[in-house]
């Protein structure tokens, strides 16, 4: 059974950026917003886009990421002509097959895309953050006979330099692109996702590694090659919250915005659900003597302390006398009695002993490792 | 795969008409209890944390919707894996069979023989508890029993009066069975926790001379007589449990989650218990929110004051409102100065702006599913 576009999420990404949060997981894998993790975005929209087959290319630690997908049931994906298919690097008789760019990765795993002999390849970033309904993206990308659609979002001039620019004409065609240009001649920021006829894209890899052009990176290749051959390369306007959450400082800022509701995401809107895989976990219990305000606490949390601005995601302990202000504490993690801690990042399993301080108000992010000790916890029951 | 040696009878069987109007439009086993749990995922949860995956549940015709809703593929409790097996029967059946004179329990031995399971475990719908199947399996084989009832020291609030209790010999032994109805002794009283675990050949043997002589159709029933008749060693269950019968005793089942002890015992074990996917987002407390003692589930936007209270999935509390010692059901909304407590509210109930819903520690106001309360109600 052929497959009309196949979902491709590369989540092989170190993502350096994130110091110790990726220590020991890729990123697409770190925690975001009390319940997810941060491939639920793409794999829900794919799910949500009608997009029913999806390879995701792992690389760097992909244990955790592995364990999270699974089959892909937890977003629909294991039905009949259905499939959430983990891609990870290989060997055969003509060597390794580390993926050494975003490019190569789609084309060492050829092999897996004819078998889903698709028309088209949907290429998506597996570390953003958003919402969006890819088949309003291939309805454009057909409606303009496309070859390769790019999505941009624009963003702030001054801002503009950070990013890879798309030069359109009047009809959304793009006629140049410029990676992080000094002096932009516009704001349209490509978004890292692609739309690309398979056949062609399949043909322009094996001819480029056949004649020593390698096509290693979609952007710094394949794109600049596309232009350079008058191939019918488009824009898709995307105009909602999008945010790439690659260093500490954007993935704090990102959980905070999607606390205090200024992202527009609304999570809790059930025709768009993001989805994730599920922990059994009991409801959260907030005792006496907890104080939550202006805060986001998911399942399995025991609150017996103070938890202002914050976002404590699924099985965190805090005991009494501990206040929690302006942070987020990932999974699992367990913080002892008066413990302070303000504007952090505490990784998942990390363990915060009594009385210890972590950060400060008008200070730099602070960030504790996973399964990081900080002082001793006293061992007490819920 | 084969995971066990048990195969299961989950009777759900039990309805009370003191729970109504909970139980109008759902059956007792899914009603719900503890937030985001239905009453069913207690023994469900039982079950296959035994590895157990092959089921025979007899239900009531008239509630199957509600059931299968929650259940769907059974994919939350493992129960949609190769190997699996799940026979759906409607006890409203076995009772028809039974008056035309017919073998009603043909269907149930059919499943026993099928499965080729050594051992069965029956397990009843109303008790909110957590058992350890293979404990239980560990002890019957142990004591060489026939049939092991497992039983509860309980006092006279937790029993219904169509619950068995047994009387006991100094080791366990059960010497007697009465329906706690007829009860004149005094507590502690020995209550049937409704499951057993036998061994499968002696079952289907028992289930074969039951039809001929047209005993009834009430297979726990027969369990208890059966138990007396062997003189079979009783296991102790000393874990929580609340036998769930009437709006009192349901009102406070939930109340004992706000317990450490009791959350512990039922919630915190180390088997857990599995409920309905949902994927709801994170609960959302706002500034002026204030929340003291109270278990809450995902989905809610609490705005308001909510205290010792058990709360389910995507309930909203709107700014100033009062929920205290309340038990509030899924998609419920107070609003503005709504001021609830001593409650039961039902899934989908709106107060309006406010609107005081008030009962007492003893009698608690139950409030329909779907109701839109704009007027006072007040129990003096």
């Amino acid at each position: 059974m052929s497959t009309k576009m196949l979902g491709l999420i590369l989540a092989g990404g170190k993502g350096t950026r994130l110091g110790k949060l990726t220590a020991n997981q890729a990123k697409p894998a770190v925690p975001f917003g009390g319940r997810y993790r941060i491939i639920d975005f793409p794999l829900s929209n794919c799910a949500n886009s009608g997009v029913r087959n999806v390879g995701i290319i792992t690389q760097y630690e992909p244990l955790r990421l592995n364990n999270h997908i699974g089959n892909g049931s937890s977003w629909g994906l294991d039905g009949l002509n259905s499939s959430a298919t983990i891609l990870q690097p290989y060997t055969d008789n003509g060597g390794s097959k580390w993926f050494e760019g975003t490019a190569h990765a789609i084309y060492q795993n050829i092999d897996y895309i004819d078998s889903q002999d698709p028309e088209y390849v949907l290429i998506l970033s597996g570390d953003h953050i958003y919402k969006m309904d890819y088949a309003d993206m291939l309805a454009e990308h057909e409606k303009n006979h496309a070859s390769l659609t790019v999505a941009v979002i624009d963003v702030p001039w001054e801002e503009a330099p950070r990013f890879g620019i798309m030069n359109t004409d009047s009809s959304g065609r793009i006629i140049e692109f410029e990676e992080k240009p000094a002096e932009p001649k516009s704001n349209h920021a490509s978004m890292g996702i692609y739309i690309f006829n398979w056949k062609r894209l399949r043909d322009v890899l094996t001819a480029g590694f056949a004649t020593a052009d390698d096509m290693v990176d979609f952007g710094k290749d394949v794109i600049p090659y596309y232009l350079k051959s008058d191939e019918r390369v488009f824009s898709y306007q995307f105009s909602g919250y999008w945010k790439d959450v690659g260093t500490i400082d954007s993935l704090w800022q990102a959980n905070m915005e999607f606390l205090d509701g200024s992202d527009g995401l609304a999570l809790g809107d059930r025709s768009w659900r993001i989805y994730s895989k599920n922990t059994i976990d009991a409801p959260q219990m907030i005792t006496e003597n907890a104080e939550v305000t202006d805060s986001m606490i998911v399942d399995g949390c025991y609150i017996d302390g103070k938890i202002k601005h914050s976002i404590i995601s699924a099985n965190v302990d805090v005991q009494r006398g501990s206040e929690i202000v302006d942070s987020v504490i990932m999974p699992g993690a367990k913080i002892g009695k008066n413990v302070k801690i303000t504007k952090a990042i505490v990784g998942e399993g990390a363990v915060i002993g009594s009385n210890s301080v972590v950060g400060e108000e008008n200070g730099e992010i602070a960030v504790v490792g996973n399964k990081e000790k900080i002082g001793v916890l006293p061992n007490e029951n819920k | 795969m084969k995971t066990s040696k048990m195969c299961a009878i989950f009777s759900n069987q039990h309805e009370y008409s003191h729970l109504k109007p909970l139980t109008d439009e759902r059956a007792l086993s899914t009603l719900y209890f503890a937030g985001k749990y239905r009453l069913m995922d207690f023994a469900l949860s039982s079950i296959v944390n035994a590895d157990i995956n092959h089921i025979y549940t007899l239900i009531s015709q008239e509630k199957v919707r509600s059931y299968l809703d929650h259940l769907g593929g059974g994919k939350e409790w493992g129960l949609d894996t190769i190997g699996s097996y799940e026979y759906l029967d409607f006890y409203q059946n076995l009772m028809r069979r039974r008056s035309r004179g017919e073998n009603y329990f043909d269907d149930l031995i059919l499943f026993l023989k099928t499965c080729k399971m050594p051992y069965t475990v029956f397990i009843g719908n109303k008790m909110a508890a957590n058992f350890d199947l293979k404990a239980i399996l560990h002890f019957h084989q142990s004591n060489g029993n026939r049939i092991t009832p497992v039983f509860k020291r309980v006092e006279k609030d937790n029993l219904a009066p169509d619950d068995h209790t047994f009387v006991l010999s100094d080791n366990n032994v059960v010497i007697e069975q009465r329906e706690a109805i007829e009860l004149t002794s005094e507590a502690p009283f020995n209550l049937s926790a409704n499951v057993y675990v036998m061994d499968t050949d002696w079952l289907i043997h028992e289930l074969e001379k039951a039809q001929k002589s047209g005993a009834s159709y009430d297979v726990s029933e027969r369990l208890a007589v059966l138990a007396v008749k062997e003189k079979a060693n009783a296991y102790e269950y000393t874990g929580y449990l609340r036998n769930i019968h009437d709006i009192a005793s349901y009102y406070q089942a939930n109340l004992d989650m706000l317990e450490k002890d009791k959350r512990g015992s039922l919630l915190y074990g180390k088997q857990k218990i599995i409920t309905r996917i949902r994927n709801e987002v994170g609960t959302y407390y706002d500034k002026e929110s204030d929340v003291k003692n109270t278990l809450i589930s995902t989905g809610c936007t609490v705005k308001g004051e909510v205290k010792n209270s058990v709360v389910s999935r995507r309930v909203n509390f709107a700014k100033d409102s009062v929920a205290k010692n309340a038990v509030i059901m899924a998609n419920c909304k107070l609003k503005s100065g709504a001021d609830v407590e001593y409650a039961i509210l039902d899934k989908n109930v709106v107060i309006e702006k406010g609107v005081t819903v008030k009962g007492k520690p003893d009698s608690p106001v139950v409030i329909k599913k779907g109701s839109v309360i704009s007027k006072d109600f007040v129990l003096d």
